[in-house]
């Protein structure tokens, strides 16, 4: 074969060359004066996935709550470290005795984005709408019996039993003190592409795109302006951990959800990671009158697994520093907490409790779990291998398509023991969560664990720590929940970004705040 | 030519309705219920079975699936489950972002392939291999990997464009194409490489023929004879890869729109999928049947432009 000349052959590669480096070249040199789009006075956050609702009578909870509490002002605001501080309500106190109505006296000069006051009518429309509405935080309310305006200025909440919890109940995180206004009731489906409250920032739908990004303008009719420190507020969807790690390295988000296996990357990036403990990761024992698998009905098996886990090597292993033992069904720091208490690690006795049940050599057991929130399931394959050291021989269900089927799953009562974490921030709302729904398939109600926590609800102080501490023994008796260890709400802070507090009082803080002092701001 | 075509879109309304058919039939497979997702963890039975009745899910398969039909014949692609929006809008708002990522790989992929082929196949010795080399490890890495490598280097360590995030074309050109460089070169990196290689094997293959020998030996210029005659001939197997390149590159936007954080049709489809989003799910299927044929009948007609003999048949 003959080959052209060398001379024209190499005129044609280079030409050919120059095309492969010239199309990069172009588009390199193309942008490479323009800027970043974002200005210093808009903030940016990242969350995981799309909110559960804009609706905050439908909306989540946790870092969650972030969509609707930058338009929706609270009664009370809870902030990042944990104080109850006045927002839509200036004051609130219990009347009478046994903490069963609660009043609160509301802000004046307050308007919604229509410009309608804010008034106790007003407020309590949106929180019977609430109660009605049918979302996912109507239990956290507590047993609400009637919600009455009082005179020009106050709301009265009559509860059917102790609510000692009711100022807690009204923050941003629990969908019912989160007001709407007239208009937006009136027309529920508009607050999914516009908002209606008296926040500091309004959803605006137009620019905003389901699932990627959710815009808020500034409110210019909020009651403190000067709370108001930024321009707007951006909320980017973004799943993917190393992309989230990106964003927050690059400054394209200045406030993260992070994880684990990026945390030391933020840190080396300058990024402040804040690390509040939050999920109690917890072995449900939820089948504890043995219907489906007859050994959990007795206590000792009960308590010889929760001496079986080896709490400190577990968490160790599965979360490194951001992951600490947990014995106890309240985490430490929270009222209730019975300090040095709770399960060690003792296999020998687990093994003999194991014996005396008759169960030397073991059982079957079906757990059933799942992998949004336990990635890859690695948290429940460790529980499962520490299991077989007292020769229970567990298999794990797993559901992955969602946590409303795995709800549903648990619901079944086919499973008698389930993996997943509780969180709650005292001992009225973790009762509320662990005694109902996927952490209570099987309906067990512990008569001295009720009156005891009755008694406590009614009463304050000293004494309702004591009773607290008391319910929380019992718990640890009844072995129906064995808490393995607590993971730490991981989140990245830009160095551009101050005052952003977490605490284990508040493990997931929002940006907004009523007051200057407390709100985020930029450096 | 036109029969061709005419021939071909004829065989895509099957194909649509097949297509439809298999996506339902597959996401009917899925474990979960659409109802229980939308109302979580909280839901009861009885809100469960009012939704099912409310989305019509106690109706028979055949049902639901000729009132989803019957909606697209006249342009109703239905509701999102989840979020209420009309999945046409929906779908309208995303497809910007995957045709912009799509083309403007195809164009990179086209360019950069021909252009690397063409060099190695006349330039030959080290050079060419080195080509080669390269090409293999185009094909080799993953572009998972390569998207990851490329945002650390280029958006983390040298701030030259952004980890993630899309800007319309409309609102700022500029930025538009800074928000694209980083996916189109991770997306592109297969489709670089396999047009190369196709490219390069077509070029030698013509390069070695009667004809070039005789236009050689007429006297006819060495770049004419390669960029007027061995080109064009070496193209009909190049544009062949470069359509297959091209709808595997839909596939391929699921992965890279969701590291970049892009809202095309991609992150769409995945999270429809996460959510149980059928009518959603269902419109995508449409979406891409119908990029796919577009891809298709383009990839006929430059046939035709390339060689008579289809344009005579």
């Amino acid at each position: 074969m003959r080959r052209p000349a060398r001379g024209r052959r190499r005129s044609i590669a280079l030409l050919a060359a120059a095309m492969a480096i010239a199309l990069p070249l172009v588009a390199t040199t193309a942008c490479s004066s323009s800027s970043s789009a974002s200005s210093d006075s808009k903030l940016t956050l990242q969350f995981t996935g799309p909110p559960v609702s804009l609706n905050p009578a439908l909306g989540g909870n946790g870092l969650s709550a972030t969509f609707t509490a930058l338009s929706y002002d609270p009664l009370i605001y809870l902030s990042g470290d944990g104080k109850l501080v006045p927002d839509l309500a200036t004051a609130w106190n219990y009347v009478g005795p046994d903490n069963k109505v609660f009043e609160m006296t509301l802000r004046h000069d307050v308007k919604f984005t229509d410009g309608t006051p804010l008034t106790p009518d007003a407020v309590v429309a949106s929180m019977n709408y609430f109660l009605k509405a049918g979302g996912g935080l109507v239990s956290d309310a507590g047993p609400v019996e009637s919600i009455t305006a009082v005179g020009p200025d106050k709301v009265r909440v009559t509860y059917k039993s102790s609510n000692p919890d009711a100022a807690m109940t009204m923050t941003q995180y629990h969908g019912i003190g989160s007001i709407i206004g007239p208009k937006g009731l009136a027309d529920p489906q508009s607050l999914l592409t516009s908002s209606d409250g008296t926040g500091q920032y309004r959803y605006n739908g137009k620019t905003s795109l389901a699932n990627n990004r959710y815009d808020y303008d500034k409110n210019p009719g909020y009651f403190n302006p000067s709370a108001q420190r930024f321009k707007g507020v951006t909320i980017r969807i973004i799943g993917d951990p190393q992309a989230v790690l990106s964003a927050a390295q690059t400054g394209q988000v200045q406030f993260a959800a992070g994880g684990s296996t990026t945390a030391d990357a933020a840190k080396q990036a300058n990024l402040t990671v804040l690390s509040p403990p939050f999920f109690n990761w917890t072995l449900i024992v939820a089948d504890s009158a043995g219907t489906v698998c007859k050994p959990l009905g007795d206590v000792r098996v009960r308590q010889a697994i929760a001496y079986a886990l080896d709490r400190s090597g577990l968490a160790n292993a599965l979360g490194g520093q951001y992951a600490s033992p947990s014995t106890q069904v309240l985490l430490p720091g929270i009222d209730g907490h019975v300090p040095d208490s709770g399960y060690g690690y003792d296999l020998a006795k687990a093994k003999k409790l194991m014996a005396e049940a008759g169960y030397a050599n073991g059982f079957g057991l079906t757990i059933l779990t799942e992998s949004l929130l336990d990635r890859n399931t690695t948290y429940s394959q460790a529980i499962v291998e520490a299991l077989g050291a007292i020769g229970i021989k567990a298999t794990l269900q797993v559901e992955s398509t969602g946590i409303g089927q795995f709800s549903g799953d648990a619901l079944s009562k086919q499973y008698p023991a389930i993996i997943f974490p509780t969180a709650g921030v005292d001992m009225f709302q973790l009762h509320n969560q662990i005694s109902a729904g996927l952490f209570n398939p099987f309906d067990n109600v512990d008569p001295q664990v009720e009156s005891t926590l009755a008694q406590a609800f009614a009463t304050d102080g000293a004494d309702r720590t004591r009773l607290y501490q008391e319910a929380s023994r019992r718990y640890q008796d009844l072995a129906w929940y064995v808490p393995i260890f607590s993971t730490q709400n991981l989140m990245y802070v830009s160095p551009k970004l101050s005052n952003v507090k977490a605490s284990e009082l508040n493990p997931n803080p929002v940006p907004v705040a009523p007051t200057a002092e407390l709100a985020w701001h930029g450096k | 030519m036109v029969k061709l075509l005419a021939h071909r879109i004829a065989l895509s309304i099957p194909l649509v309705l097949l297509v439809s058919m298999v996506v339902f039939a597959l996401e009917s497979l899925v474990p979960g219920d659409p109802a229980r997702t939308v109302l979580g963890q909280s839901a009861t039975p009885e809100n469960i079975a009012a939704l099912h009745q409310q989305m019509g899910l106690d109706q028979p398969w055949i049902e639901r699936y000729w009132n989803w039909l019957s909606g697209l014949f006249h342009g109703d692609l239905g509701t999102s489950v989840f979020t209420g929006d009309d999945v046409v809008t929906e779908l309208n708002t995303r497809l910007g972002v995957t045709v912009s990522l799509v083309l403007c790989c195809v164009i990179v992929s086209a360019v950069a392939g021909l252009a690397l082929g063409l060099f190695s196949a006349v330039r030959g010795g080290p050079a060419a291999r080195v080509v080669d080399v390269l090409s293999l490890a185009g094909l080799a890495l993953p572009n998972f990997w390569v998207a990851i490598v490329l945002v650390a280097l280029f958006a983390v360590k040298i701030r030259l464009f952004p980890a993630i995030g899309y800007v319309e074309f409309a609102e700022s050109p500029g930025h538009w194409v800074r928000s694209l460089v980083l996916p189109v070169i991770a997306l592109s990196l297969f489709g670089v490489t396999a047009v190369a290689k196709q490219t390069r094997d077509s070029v030698l293959d013509v390069l070695d023929t009667d004809y070039v020998r005789v236009l050689r030996g007429n006297g006819v210029s060495e770049s004419r004879i390669v960029l007027k005659h061995v080109l064009r001939n070496a193209a009909i197997p190049v544009v062949t890869v470069l359509g297959v390149v091209a709808v595997s590159m839909l596939g391929g936007t699921v992965f890279v729109e969701g590291v970049f954080v892009l809202p095309g049709l991609g992150t769409l489809a995945t999270q429809a999928t996460m959510d149980h989003d059928l009518p959603v799910i269902l419109g995508i299927g449409v979406y891409f049947t119908v990029v796919v044929i577009i891809i298709n009948l383009l990839v006929d007609l430059a046939y035709g432009v390339l060689n008579p003999k289809v344009r005579a048949s």
